[in-house]
């Protein structure tokens, strides 16, 4: 799975034409899937293509451009509240109004889009049956305050290298939403308390949310294969080499940093659709914490692999609740004594696979025996007399994901599919270079029938009897 | 010069203020002062540990705020509930007894030494029968906390970080960030998410009044408990760092970790001390956290910030240097409690309270923005 992409691709008309068929089938099957009526299921799959923007975009800076940004929470706030903000239907602008909690002017709660259509005239597109437009003008103001934040963030940022930019960025996420809940910004973000009612039917939906995953995907993909992406790759390499061959450093990372912030203001758009409201703590640094796992565990780098870590988390997130009700104590000491067991057996496998001697160390015996009595005093508890009682296992989840983010960063660091990216010469196993004059020659000697026959020229030491 | 003109403008603005209410007399400005020492020495025991750790090997711990949140909570633990039952009491003292055996390892240089073993026997008897007999007074909580701290410093550094030290520098910065959140979150699962009340009896929480002035200042003995505590510990470490053979293979890891594992320095053990002296101080400064304020925050939330500023500090000061990081813990904490003081809520002006959780952040910012070696730090500019 190497990167040959600069290589001209053969088949390209079929894969095209492969490309178009897979996303009907695509379509085809969401409409399968949100035909069965099953609310949690739809609303994990637009969860799913929300978090995509964000951790696509993400990957751009962190991927593509080698830069690690922890902010990302931050743009999709701006994102979020902009758009919240403009969206919010007349009724709730006058309870906000209305409300002796709040600190909301009647000027910023004017601040709609249905407000400036009505003051250009364009009154068809006031009405309820054009509030797709609306979102739609909202979001992309959204998307685009988010950039420019990202354009003053990025500018005197971006000069500085490594783990110093990660905390600048950091740095910048905390300062946007600790300055949003300060009194002085209250009247545009409504403080602590929020926006409530922001309409549900576009973060909810499956079409609206896969479809600007979709433009994400194709608009980032383009870039990173274009010279742009070509030149943030070798910023991620070697900058220095990447300046003396002519790469504009400043340059390609404001710009790469501010489209990344524009889809986060996208993504933080929709998830304040998805969640019905915009509150400060739902853009918290979890938030980009998540993205991390997502990044790190599908591959950071390709478009592929954080999907496939996105897929992973959101599944974590939505179906993961059994983790996070109460059980019996005995019941998580057995699941604790189970898990101990297998990570010794991972370890024995893992050892064997790799032929490492000795095979068996001592960490194996420790989580043997810790496992081992683990379950025993499980078993014998209800007789002991002792553990008794339920427990709630909360912020399981969470647990269960940043050990995963651990366990990947020490045994894989790449993630599942490292930077390759997905194409369809994987499924039709082609290989995509052109062979070498070296390689075509040893191919040729396998594939000489008179090898692979029985005394041919391989074997020809040792002649079987008929 | 700046520093100049800071006093300037701040020695101006107190005279602007006396003049404006009676409220803001001398003894109202003295117990700023007081709180921002005491806060400022609070952040200086955590910004000790990122500064050590950066030093070594180049890692910003993000986990260390969380380390100072289970410092905290492992004091709470052995003053609250003990005495112990006899099992669980030997279990605590396991771990206390391998931290000691790897400080008296400092002065031995082998853990299997018959000296250190000894001292590891005694060590675990007594704190068994102290947390099986006695009700533990905070001094000697804060004391086992300290080193029962140091070994979880030691044990993430091995589980998490020590396989990834070849490993570029962003995977060892997202693992840091895991281990914070594992903590965060194992925090909460055995804590909940509310305030768990922190009031040893001790007489450090007496109250302290004196008159200066025409006012009164009312405190407690902490604001001189608190800087002295911090004042000793750092001492005792700049000790530990200047004078002992395992302080000079620290200082020489941090200039040159490969060249010092060639002249025969054991960089591993190195690193190791890092974190068990890192984690100590952090355990100190979260007892006293406590302390100070009367109760735990949430863990999610308790390590996050006192972390971050305390990280602050270090990199204002310059990280990787001792001074620095307390420099810079005083700076940060006089931004924040001092600022606050001096532009407090009046009738036509709403403060700056709700701003003070920034200026940790700005600070920063506009310190690597400027001059990211800090304010006594060394060049770091990469080489090619």
């Amino acid at each position: 799975m190497q990167d040959t992409t600069h290589i001209v691709q053969p088949n390209r008309d079929r894969n095209i034409l492969l490309t178009i068929a897979a996303t009907i089938g695509v379509a085809l099957l969401l409409w399968l899937l949100t035909s069965l009526g099953s609310i949690k299921l739809s609303s994990a799959l637009a969860l799913f293509a929300i978090w995509g923007i964000a951790t696509v975009s993400l990957n751009l800076v962190n991927g593509t451009l080698g830069i690690l940004s922890l902010g990302h929470h931050g743009f999709m706030l701006i994102g979020g509240y902009t758009t919240a903000l403009l969206i919010l239907s007349d009724e709730k602008r006058e309870n906000i109004l209305s409300s002796g909690r709040s600190a909301m002017t009647p000027f910023t709660l004017g601040l709609s889009i249905k407000n400036f259509f009505n003051a250009i005239g364009l009154t068809a597109l006031t009405t309820d049956e054009t509030l797709w437009l609306r979102f739609l003008v909202a979001i992309l103001i959204g998307g685009l305050l988010a950039a420019v934040v990202g354009l003053i963030v990025g500018i005197p940022s971006l000069r500085l290298r490594g783990d110093y930019l990660a905390i600048v960025t950091f740095g910048f996420g905390e300062i946007i939403r600790l300055t949003a809940s300060t009194r002085f910004f209250s009247p545009l973000t409504n403080g602590a308390l929020g926006f409530s009612g922001v309409p549900i039917q576009f973060g909810k939906s499956v079409w609206w949310t896969f479809a600007f995953l979709g433009i994400t995907i194709y608009v980032i993909s383009k870039l990173k294969y274009s010279s742009f992406g070509r030149a943030m790759e070798g910023i991620r390499e070697d900058e220095i080499a990447s300046e003396a061959m002519g790469v504009n450093l400043a340059y390609h990372k404001v710009l790469g940093f501010v489209i990344s912030s524009f889809f986060a203001g996208i993504a933080g758009g929709l998830w304040v659709s998805w969640l019905g409201g915009a509150r400060l703590d739902s853009f918290l640094f979890t938030l980009t914490f998540f993205f991390l796992v997502a990044l790190s565990v599908g591959g950071t780098g390709s478009i592929t692999g954080v999907l496939l870590g996105t897929a992973l988390v959101v599944f974590v997130r939505q179906y993961g609740d059994p983790l996070e009700q109460s059980y019996l104590i005995t019941t998580w000491a057995l699941a604790f004594g189970v898990i101990l067991l297998l990570t010794a057996l991972a370890i024995y496998i893992f050892r064997t696979l790799r032929r490492s001697r000795p095979k068996i160390i001592p960490a194996f015996y420790f989580f043997l025996g810790a496992g081992v009595l683990t379950i025993i005093l499980a078993l014998l508890a209800p007789s002991l007399g002792i553990m008794q009682g339920e427990f709630r296992g909360f912020g399981m989840r969470a647990i269960f994901l940043s050990i995963l983010l651990i366990i990947i960063m020490v045994f894989r660091p790449d993630g599942m599919v490292g930077r390759a990216e997905f194409n369809w010469a994987w499924v039709f196993g082609e290989r995509l270079d052109q062979p070498t004059e070296e390689e075509r020659k040893q191919d040729a000697w396998l594939s000489n029938p008179e090898l692979n026959r029985p005394g041919g020229a391989a074997n020809t030491s040792e002649v079987e009897e008929d | 010069m700046i520093v100049l003109v800071i006093l300037a403008i701040v020695v101006g603005r107190i005279m602007y203020l006396g003049t404006v209410h009676q409220r803001f007399s001398s003894a109202y400005f003295i117990r700023a002062f007081l709180e921002s020492l005491k806060l400022g020495s609070l952040y200086a025991l955590i910004a000790l540990g990122y500064t050590m750790v950066y030093g070594i090997i180049r890692l910003i711990n993000f986990a260390h705020g969380e380390v100072f949140m289970v410092g905290a909570f492992f004091t709470y633990f052995l003053f609250s509930f003990s005495p112990y039952p006899l099992f669980v009491a030997a279990l605590w003292s396991i771990f206390i007894a391998f931290g000691f055996m790897k400080i008296i390892e400092f002065w031995r240089g082998k853990l299997n030494d018959p000296v250190v073993l000894a001292f590891g026997v005694a060590a675990f008897i007594l704190a068994t029968y102290l947390l099986n007999q006695t009700t533990v007074n905070f001094f000697v909580a804060l004391a086992f906390s300290m080193l029962l701290t140091g070994v979880l410093g030691i044990l993430i550094d091995k589980i998490a970080y020590a396989p990834l030290r070849t490993a570029p520098r962003n995977s060892l910065l997202i693992t840091a960030i895991a281990v914070s959140f594992f903590w965060q979150n194992f925090g909460l699962l055995v804590f909940t998410n509310r305030q768990t009340p922190f009031r040893p009896d001790t007489f450090l929480r007496d109250k302290l009044v004196f008159s200066v002035g025409n006012g009164t200042v009312r405190t407690t003995m902490l604001s001189i408990a608190i800087p002295l505590i911090s004042l000793i510990l750092v001492v005792i470490l700049t000790l530990f760092v200047t004078r002992t053979r395992l302080g000079k293979a620290m200082r020489a890891s941090a200039q040159d970790a490969e060249v010092a594992q060639m002249m025969g320095i054991s960089v591993n053990k190195v690193i190791a001390t890092t974190f068990l002296l890192g984690s100590m101080l952090a355990a100190a400064g979260g007892a006293m956290w406590g302390l100070n304020f009367g109760s735990l925050n949430q863990p999610a939330l308790m390590g996050i910030l006192p972390g971050i500023k305390a990280f602050a500090a270090a990199v204002i000061g310059g990280i990787g240097s001792l001074p620095g990081a307390v420099i810079g813990a005083l700076i940060i904490g006089f931004m924040e409690n001092f600022m606050t003081a001096i532009f407090p809520k009046t009738a036509d002006f709403q403060g700056i309270t709700e701003f003070k959780d920034t200026f940790a952040f700005i600070l920063l910012i506009i310190v690597l923005l400027i001059r990211p070696s800090g304010i006594v730090g060394e060049d770091l500019s990469e080489k090619v």
